[in-house]
């Protein structure tokens, strides 16, 4: 478990973290989720201690381990925080053989050298790498090197387990796969992860919960879906990919909220203590559905229906995304087929197409 | 352009040349038995070898220090701390005189009566630590700058020891850097010429190094002096050559 209580960090006079609060179940895997330069990793080595924040407390398991109690300060030593911390570039010691960069925090407690042996040993096996075990890491592939800093960081038997992008470190070609690899080792280990990384997909395949951190604050908690279905702000939308409309709550009719985006009615689940307010709708780009003529289907109650023109068409690999200018921009996902079926090009008049339940609305609380 | 290179490369290279080209080789083992170049050579070994472990034990930790730490005023003490570098021999051993004469500034504490510093072995210890530190304060500095932060914060995660993370990994990954700043300062020790003729004066036996040698011999016994610069540009080049192949070898540098 880790609880990082309203943490505060500044580097001369940047806020990097702001009044930051976090709580990571016990065995959870959690991904902090956040674009390059948003604090994430200034968050992990508060947590590891290897920088000491402004303000704030950190607890590992229920303990303190840095921050105040009273006037007292407390700071306990990274080493002795029960943390395995996996760094961003390849951090294994160059001059040490495998064996022994994995061996290098048994040695600080103080077992019999056979034990050492043994249980570097075992390390090294659970990461497939015992026959490398007198190998030097320039000798490695960067996968590889990131294995043995992951055995490594484990020596210490922690019970909180610290990623920070991983998967940077290794070639590009070869992310996929070790990014599953490394998800069978953590799943494997049922302790305490929290997994730093700005990559959409990489959180989702990695982690139970997603926090996703903008602003020197974590912005959303929850699991993929939740975080997915239902943004709880424009931040955490617009990282997602998802479309993002300023409105006004109007009224609720037929068991339906009405909202206005740009002139245009759109109906979305049921909120009566939203009515009269300035709110934000998001919708996920593959829920909307295009199509060329207006009677397209039976138009229920429930389903929106909005006119518009294609003004880009970017092609993906199974689909593109397709743009759409309705008075207000709207990013969709068309899979391949649909586009040639449909026959959808530039400049075209559709009409998109979403029902009622697949709109998230929530309060616009910024100021503009 | 051909030309301009040409000249460049004999200017440099031909006088070094000319040296070896002054001496018979059948002169060089009655040189070597000369009483005169066995007692500077003895003098210089000496006194660069403790200037040079005196810069070890000071420079190497402070250079350390001034890497790891962050204190206001440090870019100017950083800056000063190089200046020997480019300071004007004769001015260094006039500064060491203000500072260590018995009338200099630290001069009460060093100097009692029946010994006094400038003029002694040490005086000439002091003036080659001071001139050559430089030189591995600011090797070691580099090494330790270009240690990769995370390979130490992994240390740091995994032991509670400061000293030992320093002793088995930022130490063993700038070996090379301080290696070669140690050999740069034992260099410059062993031709230190103009701070030391300032504040330890020109004394055979006592302060006079192979460089002073060379200047007294001149006149009276010039063999003797290009046997000794001989020597001088032998040991030079091998130290040349051995940085030279520790900056190839860039192990233990960022990835």
């Amino acid at each position: 478990m880790i609880k990082a209580d309203s943490i505060t960090k500044s580097f001369d006079d940047k806020k990097v973290l702001e009044n930051l609060s976090l709580e990571v179940k016990n065995g959870e895997i959690l991904s902090l989720l956040g674009p390059n330069g948003c604090g994430k990793s200034t968050l992990l080595n508060i947590v590891s201690g290897l920088i000491m924040q402004n303000e704030g407390q950190i607890y590992v398991n229920d303990v303190l381990v840095s921050g105040k109690v009273g006037a007292k300060k407390v700071y306990i030593k990274p080493s002795e925080r029960k943390i395995g911390y996996v760094f961003q570039t390849v951090s294994l010691f160059p001059h040490l053989r495998i064996q022994d960069n994995v061996a290098y925090g048994l040695k600080s407690l103080h077992l019999p050298r056979q034990e050492v042996k043994k249980r570097a040993s075992n390390l090294l096996e659970f990461v497939g790498l015992l026959e490398y075990a007198k190998y030097y890491p320039h000798q490695l592939s960067g996968g590889q090197k990131q294995r043995v800093a992951l055995a490594r960081s484990l020596a210490t038997d922690p019970q909180v387990l610290l990623l920070d992008e991983p998967v940077s470190a290794v070639d590009p070609q070869l992310r996929e796969s070790f990014r599953l690899e490394l998800k069978n080792y953590l799943q494997a280990l049922k302790i305490t992860v929290v997994y730093v990384t700005h990559n959409l997909s990489e959180a989702f395949v990695m982690s139970d919960r997603i926090a996703v951190m903008g602003n020197g604050r974590i912005e959303q908690v929850g699991s993929r879906t939740d975080i997915f279905d239902k943004p709880s702000s424009s931040y955490v939308a617009k990282f997602l990919g998802i479309n993002t409309f300023k409105g006004k709550a109007i009224e609720t009719r037929g068991g339906l909220l009405e909202i206005e985006v740009n002139g245009m009615l759109l109906l979305a689940p049921q909120a009566p203590n939203l009515v009269g307010k300035s709110v934000i709708a998001t919708i996920k780009p593959e829920d909307i559905m295009l199509s060329k003529s207006a009677d397209f289907n039976q138009v229920g109650v429930s389903r929106n229906s909005v006119e518009g023109v294609i003004t880009e068409m970017v092609q993906m690999r199974s689909n593109a995304q397709v743009t759409i200018d309705a008075g207000f921009l709207v990013k969709t996902r068309v899979p391949l087929s649909d586009i040639k079926n449909l026959g959808l090009n530039l400049g075209d008049k559709v009409y998109l197409r979403f029902n009622a339940d697949a709109l998230n609305v929530f309060e616009d609380n910024s100021r503009n | 352009m051909g030309l301009i290179v040409l000249t460049y490369l004999l200017f440099v290279t031909l006088p070094i040349l000319a040296v070896f080209l002054k001496i018979e080789p059948s002169q060089v083992s009655a040189q070597l038995r000369n009483a005169g170049i066995i007692e500077a050579i003895k003098l210089s070994l000496i006194t660069s070898a403790s200037a040079t472990l005196i810069a070890f034990v000071l420079a190497v930790p402070s250079a350390y220090f001034m890497v790891t730490r962050n204190f206001p005023g440090k870019t100017i003490l950083d800056t000063l701390m190089d200046l020997p570098i480019v300071l004007p021999p004769a001015v260094a051993g006039v500064a060491l005189l203000y500072t260590f004469a018995p009338k200099g500034l630290l001069g009460p504490f060093f100097n009692k009566p029946g010994f006094i510093i400038p003029g002694s072995t040490i005086a000439v210890v002091i003036a080659e630590t001071f001139v050559a530190s430089p030189f591995l304060f600011r090797s070691a500095k580099i090494g330790f700058e270009n240690m990769d932060r995370d390979v130490i914060n992994s240390a740091k995660m995994l032991s509670g020891s400061r000293l030992k993370v320093f002793l088995t990994i930022t130490f063993p990954l700038s070996i090379r850097a301080i290696i070669s700043g140690t050999m740069m300062t034992w260099a410059r020790a062993m031709g230190e010429f103009g701070a030391t003729l300032m504040f330890a004066g020109n004394i055979a036996g006592i302060t006079q190094t192979m460089p002073l040698a060379i200047y007294m011999f001149l006149y009276s016994d010039p063999l003797a002096g290009i046997m000794l610069s001989i020597i001088l540009i032998i040991i030079s080049f091998s130290i040349l050559i051995i940085v030279k192949l520790l900056d190839q070898k860039k192990f233990g540098a960022k990835k």
